[in-house]
């Protein structure tokens, strides 16, 4: 295998005495479009957080390109984290309410010391990019709607022009228009900047017309978890169904 | 405002119940700014003494001259309560801030190191908060001569755990937010994450527990003065003449300790209805309504 | 379809021996803001009869949240609210829109009406467990207590909960687990007609299509359910008929197989063409805003049918089984 592409290497995450990660192996390699299946409480999201540089696992590493990552969030050095980038299921929870959505795209260009007419030059063309009219630059999250919220958050992922991107069921809550444009904006960005991409999504079509190949995280074996425990429960039920 | 889909603005009650009427609010207002200008324009217009005695009228009842009545040392009580209501005031907005801080700083470092330092800091907070604070305030005086600023120094150190327990929670629940997560992954520093997306959050909530904060520590005032444990005994604090007065209900001068108490209360009512207004118009589900 | 209702007149006509449940005609909701008015229902014209699953369709914001909550009178105090939702129940008829707070209150939420609410971490009482909410709400509604301990168990079984999740506190449920209690709350008291606001989101794939089949399985013991999603796949699987909303007017109102396979309307063709399955093409250019709505047809701006006759609204016409509002509609002889 070669060493490019963003790697989680037998990651292992507990949360208290909950396993919700156990040796896991995902590689992603430039340019390819890995889709991420796997039952409510596997885990999906814990991986997608570690990959994204923002939950150090207890076992294993993540690795850029070869190189292992040590620690998380602001243990690793900006240049590093902003090289992998998340889009959130929820763009509400996603972004500060006090900020526009011109500051919520130009806050990271901001936090990496750009200058100011660098930051609105790339404000401006990313808000063409992912489709969001000055006249809702001007807005704060509440004036506008979950799609476009989330435009502004697919916005300010690319902003750094990330090698990597990981979409956590990021068109979940969008209507089918919004979601074929955001998928469309990621694949042409992706394209161009070889980018590879992590998409975690439950919907079995969209998985098979986005992905170039899925890849299943099995559900965790038998933890010490509670019997009664959510995610339990959840994997019981869709046995059943 | 398209996000018409957005439930919180929605799922309420056709006519949202009133936490707090606007005439009462409207009074509130009225009344402090009237008690803050008295204050302010107190001493150009009707200087006070604060050490002068007129033997010859002590113990008046209310009249024309004296529309509250003199004291057991025969000095005009409606002219002193408003002195005292300026000390107390004073003494109360300084020792708030004095506790905001504190409290602001212990809660802040708490909330963002997390770890060992935030469990010792809040076990810390917890035995100091278990002891009862107007003896641990009778305690700081105790240590200091009787002043001005050994009173605001007791209250501002007896008052800051609430403070720093707000605080605290605030940037605990805060720092797990997904919208935290996307300024780290955006490469936001330590200190950016604080400065620009976690204490504009929590400002707000610090600034309002500084104004409930307010009505209390005048309350804690009066109540260390009146124990004689507060300011100097000549100096004009309700707390002082509320003590003063009792020596003058039992001779049957109930005027000597009402006008301070009365200015006490409404004044602290007044403050206390507009920082519930206020604390109101923050509540996420409030605020909403008056946006839409 | 078991229950037939034989009181109610059929109102507009659509299939007479099938009298609808609930009757809506011209509905408009305005929003008065402090420097424009938002257009979030207007003149909306649906019925739903028993045994009938009617799935409303639509981008976020385009006012289908809206119309759930006017039905039930839960609009903050700067809408206004016309037309007229006449719900036709063994009681008789009413209309819901003008019968006032204390009739909607007493008989309608809850009774008449259930709703699954879009946020239900919100909509739960924090102090009660899941088995308390539930058999307070079935003992309100006419069961004994040992009747209504075991219905609780019931209900909870149906949407897909175990009893032991019924004594944690609602913060102790996951965004799936509430989800599925107040989906069993809005059930308990059996109600005839059922709101649904976005009650799969934050469910998984396979609690996703139980949470459906559900809704599904009422509808065919006769009760009627309005399925407000902005997921189509959702009301593919389940519905009966589909109004697809936009800027605030339903635009085409058909048989669910009727719109999946051949939608009349540009905008419908539009939207069903970017679901992933097909051809996974966004649908050019924005929606407006509902505080700016284009003159005559909204979607005109965006529309490859456009013409000139497109600046006066269309009505919305019935065309054999459905209902189109479109000057150009897709397959109408020219």
């Amino acid at each position: 295998m070669s060493d490019a592409g963003l790697a989680a290497r037998q990651v292992t995450v507990s949360y208290g005495r909950q396993r919700v990660l156990d040796g896991v192996d995902l590689h992603i390699a430039p340019g390819e479009t890995v889709g991420l299946r796997g039952p409510s409480g596997s885990g999906k999201s814990t991986l997608a957080r570690v990959l994204a540089l923002l939950h150090t696992p207890e076992g294993g590493h993540v690795s850029i390109d070869g190189v292992p990552i040590r620690g998380a969030r602001h243990r690793v050095p900006a240049a590093v984290r902003t090289r992998v980038a998340i889009l959130f299921q929820s763009p509400r929870a996603a972004t500060d309410p006090r900020l526009s959505l011109a500051d919520i795209v130009a806050e990271p260009l901001r936090a990496t010391g750009v200058p100011a007419p660098a930051v609105r030059a790339r404000t401006t063309e990313l808000a063409d990019l992912v489709g969001l009219t000055p006249d809702l630059l001007g807005r704060r999250p509440h004036a506008v709607s979950d799609g476009q919220l989330q435009r502004a958050c697919l916005a300010r992922a690319l902003v750094h022009r990330p090698d990597y991107l990981i979409c956590d069921e990021a068109t979940a809550m969008l209507d089918a228009s919004t979601q074929a444009h955001v998928a469309a904006v990621i694949t042409a960005y992706q394209r161009e900047h070889t980018a590879g991409v992590l998409l975690i999504t439950h919907d079995t079509a969209l998985m098979s017309r986005w992905a170039s190949r899925g890849v299943d995280l099995a559900a965790r074996p038998a933890s010490p978890a509670r019997p009664g425990s959510a995610d339990h429960r959840d994997r019981a039920l869709s046995r059943r169904s | 405002m398209t996000d018409l889909a957005a439930p919180s603005r929605l799922r309420r009650p056709r006519r949202p119940v009133p936490r707090t009427g606007r005439a009462g609010v409207a009074v509130a207002a009225v009344v402090l700014a009237g008690a803050v200008a008295a204050c302010l324009l107190a001493p150009v217009l009707w200087p006070l003494d604060q050490s002068a005695v007129e033997l010859g009228a002590i113990r008046l009842a209310p009249s024309g001259e004296h529309p509250a009545g003199t004291d057991d040392l025969g000095r005009d009580v409606l002219h002193r309560s408003l002195y005292g209501l300026r000390i107390s005031l004073l003494v109360g907005a300084i020792a708030a801030l004095v506790a905001t801080v504190i409290g602001g700083c212990v809660g802040a470092v708490a909330g963002t190191v997390g770890g060992w330092v935030d469990r010792a800091l809040m076990r810390v907070v917890d035995t100091i908060a278990a002891l009862p604070h107007l003896l641990l305030g009778i305690f700081v005086v105790a240590m200091l001569r009787p002043s001005l600023g050994a009173v605001i120094l007791s209250i501002g150190l007896t008052h800051w755990l609430s403070t720093a327990r707000i605080v605290r929670s605030e940037l605990l629940s805060l720092r797990t937010r997904p919208f935290i997560d996307a300024a780290i992954s955006g490469g936001a520093s330590r200190a950016r994450v604080l400065t620009r997306h976690l204490l504009p959050h929590v400002l707000p909530r610090l600034a309002l527990a500084t104004t409930l904060m307010v009505p209390h520590a005048v309350w804690h005032e009066t109540a260390l003065s009146f124990l004689g444990l507060g300011l100097p005994p000549h100096l004009a604090s309700l707390g002082n003449m509320i003590n003063d007065g009792q020596r003058s209900l039992l001779t049957g001068a109930w005027w000597a300790s009402l006008t301070p108490g009365l200015v006490l209360i409404v004044v602290t009512l007044a403050l206390a209805t507009l920082t519930g207004r206020w604390r109101d118009r923050l509540d996420p589900r409030v605020r909403a309504e008056l946006n839409l | 379809m078991t229950a037939t209702p034989t009181h109610a007149p059929a109102a507009t006509g659509d299939t007479p021996e099938w009298p609808p449940l609930l009757d809506v005609d011209g509905l408009t909701v305005r929003f008065q803001l402090r420097d424009a008015v938002v257009h979030a229902v207007t003149d909306l014209r649906l019925a739903i009869r028993p045994g009938e699953l009617l799935a409303v369709v639509g981008e976020s914001g385009c006012g289908k949240s809206v119309l759930a909550h006017a039905l039930l009178g839960l609009l903050p105090g700067n809408a206004t609210v016309t037309g007229r939702a006449r719900l036709h129940t063994a009681a008789g008829a009413v209309d819901l829109l003008g019968c006032g707070e204390r009739h909607l209150a007493r008989h309608v939420r809850g009774r008449a009406v259930g709703l699954i609410p879009q946020s239900p971490a919100t909509a739960l009482t924090p102090v009660r467990t899941g088995r308390r909410l539930l058999t307070e709400t079935l003992r309100a509604h006419g069961h004994s207590r040992a009747a209504a301990s075991d219905a609780a168990v019931r209900l909870a079984a149906d949407v897909g909960l175990e009893p032991a999740d019924l004594d944690r506190y609602p913060h102790e449920l996951s965004g799936g687990m509430a989800q599925r209690l107040v989906t069993a709350l809005a059930l308990a008291p059996d109600p005839p007609l059922l709101l649904a606001d976005e009650p799969t989101t934050g469910l998984d794939r396979p609690l996703v299509d139980h949470t459906l089949d559900l809704l599904r399985r009422r509808c065919d013991t006769g009760a009627a359910v309005l399925l407000i999603t902005h997921d189509l796949a959702a009301a593919r699987r389940v519905a009966d008929t589909v109004a697809v909303m936009y800027a605030s007017r339903v635009v085409e109102h058909a048989p669910a197989d009727a719109l999946f396979t051949a939608p009349a309307h540009p905008y419908a063709a539009a939207l069903l063409d970017a679901l992933p399955d097909r051809a996974f093409r966004p649908v050019p250019g924005h929606p407006p805003m509902l505080t700016d709505l284009p003159a005559g047809c909204a979607f005109a701006p965006r529309c490859g049918h456009r013409t000139d006759a497109c600046h006066t609204q269309p009505d919305l016409a019935r065309v054999a089984t459905s209902r189109v509002a479109c000057h150009h509609r897709i397959g109408a002889p020219t």
